[in-house]
């Protein structure tokens, strides 16, 4: 492999797409108003409704009543989980999210608080860090019932409360979930576009062909572009980080796992939409081919909305999309500061990666048939 | 030219002559100036060969789009594959260019196998193919620059454009140049590795007359350079103009291939004197008498047939003798057109349609 080759050919890519004023505006300018109009858009979504599983250990009247009390706010659905159950455990194997559990002498504690000032019940809170936005609604909505329902008992005093047992130290907005899957998705439609559009175009003015009978290989010529697509990557994430700091106020950190992941996703993608053109033929169909992979995963991989909103299958179904790892990993790294969650889903992007490039490579063809 | 190393017998040292392959010359000795006479050596089969074929096949399901087909080209000569839209022209000129896998047969390049050394000899070839067209946003001189970059032996760039006619042009985006122009880039990147081969790929084709012309004159200074050309082509005109070896390529055979001397000898009907509004009565029946072959044309032109050249003049001096009056005379050689007219059926120019 030759750096000089390859570098010969990334300055041409970048020299084309810097003189192509259209192709420049709309690659500066795609993610900007992406980010502006979906993020103010998204900010104001509410009306979602969330699961949230409970034990009850008392089972008194008490506890029958806050758990009618969640119920009655028609934004939480309530999931009840036999006292028997060991929480730890059922958390694990059922993939839950989010579990309160009802501890056993929660009515006779409040019973006790109205002789004895200083007793107080504590509700178990727990939560999966890697759904923190969420958790932030739903743990706003029990607070508000507990709050109702310290005003009905004491007036006020805090007589029911809440221990978390998460690692969640900050609030949340919408905001902070949508600007990573806008990342993830802008690197997903500059990659798969770009190398589908230059894979037709260059295939139909003959410099596919051309390429083939020079020294080039098809390893460096894939890796050049691909160094390209990385570039674009890079820009169009420092302008969705910028507008997000600096309009809707995101608190954005940059570490070794979002730039891993980001440099995987670009791999990922690339090899993706060279498959994609290695089978599209034509220049006029490479849109419609690109867009029936991207805009499905798009919508089912978590980008915009969260995967509980969706039905189970389709929650499974996303689980297999390579861009769900991509936001995941992002929001963990970036926002969430997640780090063992970080590293799992930027292992996932890495395989993914792996697999699409090393097929992206195989499978590119330049020979005509 | 070949050269040959030689010990000389009277003093021991080495030297070394040169001359045409199988020559008998007298050689002396440039260190004792003694004398002597020395055969030097035959070329071996396909040492002056660039480019050798043997039945080549393509398939496409039932469809043979190239039937076996042979030839070979000598290095150093414009070799024109002419044949009309189909034929199989760029089929074979692909797979020569490695492009496309043939289903079978043998090439070589320089002597070398393409199936086992093409990467070897990928250096040593430069292509335009067909319908070419290059970055859009680059200059003229990023362009020749970027692909001379693929490259370790590389000619100079500037000589390139000096060469192509293109110095000014050479800060215009490709996008902005005419079809003749980009034609001409075309051939100066297929140049930009000082190839010993050079294909092109029908690099006239939607070209006005002008600018065809103009490329024309690109390939023959080629020529000059010592460059050995493929090039295929369904303009008639321009394998007559530039090849010194026509293949004539018809349903993915060779129906044809020689010089064109050798073609118009071999398949057409020589040449072709004619009498433009002749103002004399009996002018066909004189000539008849006298022996020539001559026939009154759809116009009221007369044609005489000529069998070699000599019997012009003949046709001349029996006109004046007979004090035939006529407005004008021309003298047309059979061309290229007849010849596949009188292989195939039917013209050239009708099967493109």
């Amino acid at each position: 492999m030759r750096g000089q080759v390859i570098a010969a050919d990334f300055i041409v890519s970048v020299k084309t797409w810097l003189r192509s004023k259209g192709t420049l505006f709309w690659t500066l300018a795609f993610p900007i108003m992406l980010i502006l109009i979906f993020g103010a858009i998204f900010s104001g979504m509410g009306d979602v409704e969330y699961t949230l599983h409970v034990q009850d250990l008392d089972d008194s009247e008490m506890s029958r009543g806050f758990i009618e009390g969640l119920n009655s706010t028609g934004a939480i659905k309530i999931e009840i989980v036999e006292p028997e159950q060991n929480v730890s455990s059922y958390i694990d194997e059922k993939n839950i999210m989010r579990l309160i559990v009802i501890p056993k002498g929660y009515e006779e504690t409040i019973n006790k608080s109205f002789i004895d000032q200083n007793a107080i019940v504590n509700l178990s809170f727990y939560l999966d860090p890697g759904e923190q936005s969420s958790n932030q609604v739903v743990m706003s909505i029990v607070s508000s019932v507990i709050q109702s329902f310290n005003m009905k008992l004491s007036n006020g005093r805090n007589i029911v409360g809440i221990d978390e047992i998460s690692t969640i130290t900050e609030d949340f907005r919408f905001i902070d979930f949508f600007l990573p899957g806008m990342i993830g998705f802008t690197i997903m439609q500059t990659c798969v576009y770009g190398s589908i559009e230059r894979n037709t175009k260059f295939r139909k003015d003959g410099i596919l062909r051309k390429l083939l009978t020079t020294p080039i290989t098809r390893t460096e010529w894939i890796l050049s572009k691909m160094l390209f697509m990385l570039f674009l990557s890079f820009i169009s994430t420092f302008l969705i980080i910028l507008v997000g700091v600096f309009i809707y106020g995101v608190t954005v950190n940059i570490n070794a796992l979002m730039i891993t992941t980001i440099i995987a996703t670009s791999f990922l993608f690339s090899g993706l939409g060279m498959l994609i053109g290695r089978f599209v033929k034509e220049e006029e169909t490479a849109d419609t081919a690109g867009g029936a992979i991207t805009f499905p995963m798009m919508f089912l991989a978590g980008t915009f909305f969260q995967l509980e909103m969706m039905p189970p299958f389709l929650q499974t179904f996303a689980r297999v999309l390579p861009l769900y790892y991509v936001n995941e990993s992002l929001r963990n790294a970036m926002i969430y500061m997640n780090q063992s969650e970080a590293i799992l889903n930027t292992i996932a992007v890495l395989a993914f990666a792996c697999v699409f490039f090393i097929a992206g490579v195989l499978l590119t063809k330049w020979k005509e048939d | 030219m070949v050269e040959k190393k030689f010990k000389c017998p009277d003093c021991g040292k080495v030297a070394s002559y040169s001359g045409m392959p199988g020559e008998l010359k007298t050689i002396y000795c440039p260190y004792c100036s003694s004398k002597g006479r020395a055969r030097l050596p035959e070329l071996k089969h396909g040492d002056d060969l660039a480019i050798e074929v043997s039945d080549l096949r393509k398939e496409y399901g039932d469809l043979v789009a190239v039937n076996n087909i042979s030839f070979s080209v000598k290095k150093g000569e414009i070799f024109a594959f002419l044949g009309p839209n189909g034929a199989g022209k760029t089929t074979t000129v692909e797979m020569i260019e490695s492009i496309r896998q043939p289903t079978a047969g043998t090439i070589k390049l320089i002597g070398k196998n393409i199936k086992t050394h093409f990467n070897e000899v990928k250096k040593d070839i430069g292509v335009l193919p067909q319908e070419f067209l290059s970055f859009e946003r680059l200059t003229v001189r990023e362009t020749l620059v970027y692909f001379s970059k693929l490259y370790k032996k590389r000619a100079d760039i500037d000589e390139i454009i000096e060469a192509m006619d293109l110095k000014s042009c050479e800060k215009m985006l490709y996008r902005n140049l005419s079809g003749g122009l980009k034609q001409r880039v075309g051939v100066a990147i297929a140049l930009v590795n000082d190839p010993d081969i050079v294909f092109l790929d029908e690099p006239t084709t939607g070209l006005d007359p002008k600018a065809r012309r103009d490329v024309w004159e690109v390939i023959a200074n080629l020529r000059k350079k010592g460059k050995t050309v493929f090039l295929t082509t369904h303009y008639m005109e321009e394998a007559e103009y530039l090849a010194d070896h026509i293949a004539i390529i018809h349903k993915g055979k060779i129906i044809a291939e020689g010089t064109l001397d050798e073609l118009i000898n071999r398949y057409g009907k020589g040449s072709l004197l004619r009498i433009k509004r002749c103002k004399t009565e009996g002018a066909v029946e004189s000539l008849k008498e006298k022996g020539f072959t001559a026939t009154y044309e759809s116009n009221g032109d007369i044609a005489v047939k000529i069998d070699y050249k000599d019997r012009v003049l003949d046709v001349l001096s029996n006109l004046r003798h007979e004090c035939i009056e006529y407005e004008s005379i021309d003298v047309r050689r059979s061309n290229l057109e007849e010849i596949f007219l009188h292989l195939t059926g039917s013209k050239l120019s009708e099967e493109e349609t």
